[in-house]
């Protein structure tokens, strides 16, 4: 059994971000890390492999060749080997553009699981796992709080909107899990140097027999403008009143507004 | 190619989500400007049933995906073939886990483009913008399809970005979607069903929320916070923290992954702010926060900030609100 956990390179969630003039992140400017949501899918692949439910846990980003630097954090968490798909022409690849790359990825990796964060930490579409499992064709099995394997099906743990439903699909499929699934584990040092020993193979589009036309020249969507969000008003502090004071200033401030 | 736009609506026990009537009211809008009619592509128990309802919220016509109970992505097949059929020039999707399971799905198979989670879509000159904040919220883009990109535009958008329409009377006409092929996405399955836990109400659908955070305490603590939501008529969600900890299940928690609210009024109690809960409720209209550090970092964005403490202030409000109110 193998998992082929999906890994995307972003910015940290507390940097400064911008865009550059041709209205892209400027990821220049920022520092990188591992989407702290992906953390959660490579902590269930290795506790699926330290349960002895997966044989092989390997990685596949997409990304500039920077993005070799999350592939070496997330081999030094565990797993085996790592693939970087990286290409001039996957500059600004839109959500459909990233799923048919990674698919094609996943086709040369054959995987039981393709395993995914619910997000990313940047752009939060959710959509690339339910795009991969179309083009591959294979069932999807999303939002998990658990994964687990066996007897050829994989079944997951997923909250509705007020309790929970178990739901099941024969393998192979493409998966994605929550952060409930547990806390990541950190790299410990003899982890980070045994990554640097580990495969990590590079590929170009032409690698996975595809061109920039295949996919759509990278995207279907442009972004026309970015800005600053609006400002707010001010925020209006309340401090140092009693409780029934405080209270009765809330209540006004919410009546002002036609909230009560 | 059609100018109809074209929307999800997910149905229980024969009722349209409160999704379903933002997007109707959405949809509504758009076709207005595109010279199209809002087509409801509906799927859930009692679709078929219920369907023709969703006239009153602006739809002209129903699709019907299926309506048995099933895993939400079952529906790529059949919503596949009635977008096919039906040629939108748009279709709207819920920013919740299931509408981006079937947006997800539907980009993929007919390689589509696609927006959001969005927070305005309009049509402008006869182009789609869609606007989005992205990067934690740091910065808002406007986006639309490149030129000759192919149809319709899948956008995903977060609750309470439209408002249901009111009084309406209209019935839609029902039909069912075309025969799909077989599909991969057909063959997950529930095993096992577990309903609602005591006190669970869908946050999605709330208009009021009051979220609990580390700050509350206890399991105990958060009494207090259910009487405030019911005297608001509201919800009570909670931070990550307090989920972790175990005071509230799982399913009240907002924040980056959890729910992704945009209520009308949004009171955060206990609630630090941290960067990870405030991408779940940047968006609401109205956020007023009780924290009794006055360096919380929800003071920055809040319209009202309270400095002082919850467990005296809470029960006072709640009082307050129900005298106003008459009760």
């Amino acid at each position: 059994m193998k998992i082929v956990v999906t890994v995307k390179q972003v910015p940290a969630t507390t940097a400064e971000k911008r865009y550059t003039a041709d209205l892209r992140l400027d990821r220049a400017s920022t520092e990188s890390i591992v989407n702290p949501l992906d953390e959660y899918a490579i902590e269930q692949a290795l506790r699926l492999q330290e349960s002895g439910a997966v044989a092989e846990v390997a990685y596949l980003s997409m990304g500039p060749e920077s993005a070799a630097e999350a592939l070496r954090r997330a081999l030094a968490m565990g797993g085996e080997e790592a693939y970087l798909v990286t290409d001039d022409a996957l500059a600004g690849a839109d959500e459909w553009a990233t799923a048919r790359v990674l698919a094609a990825a996943l086709d040369k990796l054959a995987p039981d699981v393709a395993l995914m964060g619910m997000a990313s930490d940047d752009a939060r579409g959710s959509l690339v796992p339910g795009a991969v499992a179309a083009i591959r064709g294979v069932p999807l099995l999303s939002y998990g709080s658990e994964l687990s394997l066996g007897d050829g099906v994989a079944r997951v743990r997923r909250l509705t909107a007020t309790g929970f439903d178990i739901v099941e699909a024969p393998l192979p499929v493409v998966a994605s899990v929550t952060d409930q699934v547990g806390e990541p584990r950190y790299a410990s040092l003899k982890g980070i140097m045994a990554a640097k020993r580990k495969t990590l193979e590079t590929w170009s589009l032409a690698d996975l027999g595809l061109d920039a036309d295949a996919i759509h020249g990278a995207a279907l969507t442009r972004v026309v403008e970015a800005r600053p969000p609006e400002a707010k008003p001010p925020t209006e502090r309340i401090e140092n009143l009693g409780a029934d004071e405080a209270a009765t200033k809330i209540a006004d401030w919410l009546a002002a507004r036609k909230l009560i | 190619m059609s100018n109809h736009i074209a929307f999800l609506a997910e149905f229980a026990d024969g009722q349209p989500a409160r999704s379903a009537l933002e997007l109707a009211a959405g949809a509504t809008e758009l076709a207005t400007a595109a010279g199209g009619a809002a087509v409801g592509f509906a799927y859930g128990p009692g679709a078929r049933s219920g369907g023709a309802g969703l006239g009153a919220a602006g739809a002209s016509q129903v699709v019907v995906l299926g309506d048995q109970a099933a895993p939400a992505i079952t529906m790529a097949g059949p919503l596949a073939a009635a977008v096919g059929e039906l040629q939108p020039r748009v279709l709207l999707v819920p920013a919740t886990p299931n509408g981006r399971d079937l947006a997800a799905a539907l980009v993929g198979l007919l390689e589509l483009p696609a927006f959001g989670p969005a927070r305005a879509a309009t049509f402008d000159g006869g182009k789609l913008r869609v606007e989005q904040a992205t990067l934690q919220g740091t910065v808002i883009t406007v986006n639309e399809p490149v030129e000759g990109a192919p149809q319709p535009a899948v956008v995903m958008v977060l609750a309470n970005t439209f408002t249901p329409l009111e009084g309406g009377t209209g019935t839609a006409e029902v039909r069912d979607a075309p025969a799909a092929g077989e599909s991969a996405f057909a063959r997950a399955t529930i095993t096992e069903s577990h309903p609602a836990e005591a006190a669970v109400v869908n946050l999605e659908e709330a208009t009021v929320i009051v979220a609990g955070g580390r700050g509350v305490g206890s399991e105990a603590g958060f009494a207090p916070l259910h009487d405030l939501a019911a005297a608001l008529g509201g919800a009570v969600g909670a931070s990550r923290a307090a989920a972790d900890a175990g005071w509230v299940p799982y399913q009240l928690q907002i924040g980056q992954t959890g729910k992704v609210v945009k209520p009308a009024l949004y009171l955060g109690i206990g609630i630090s702010g941290a960067i990870q809960h405030r991408v779940g409720m940047q968006t609401a209209e109205n956020v007023v926060a009780i924290n009794k550090d006055p360096d919380a970092p929800i003071g920055e964005f809040a319209d009202l900030f309270v400095v002082g403490d919850l467990f005296a202030i809470v029960p006072k409000l709640t009082d307050e609100i129900n005298r106003r109110k008459g009760r």
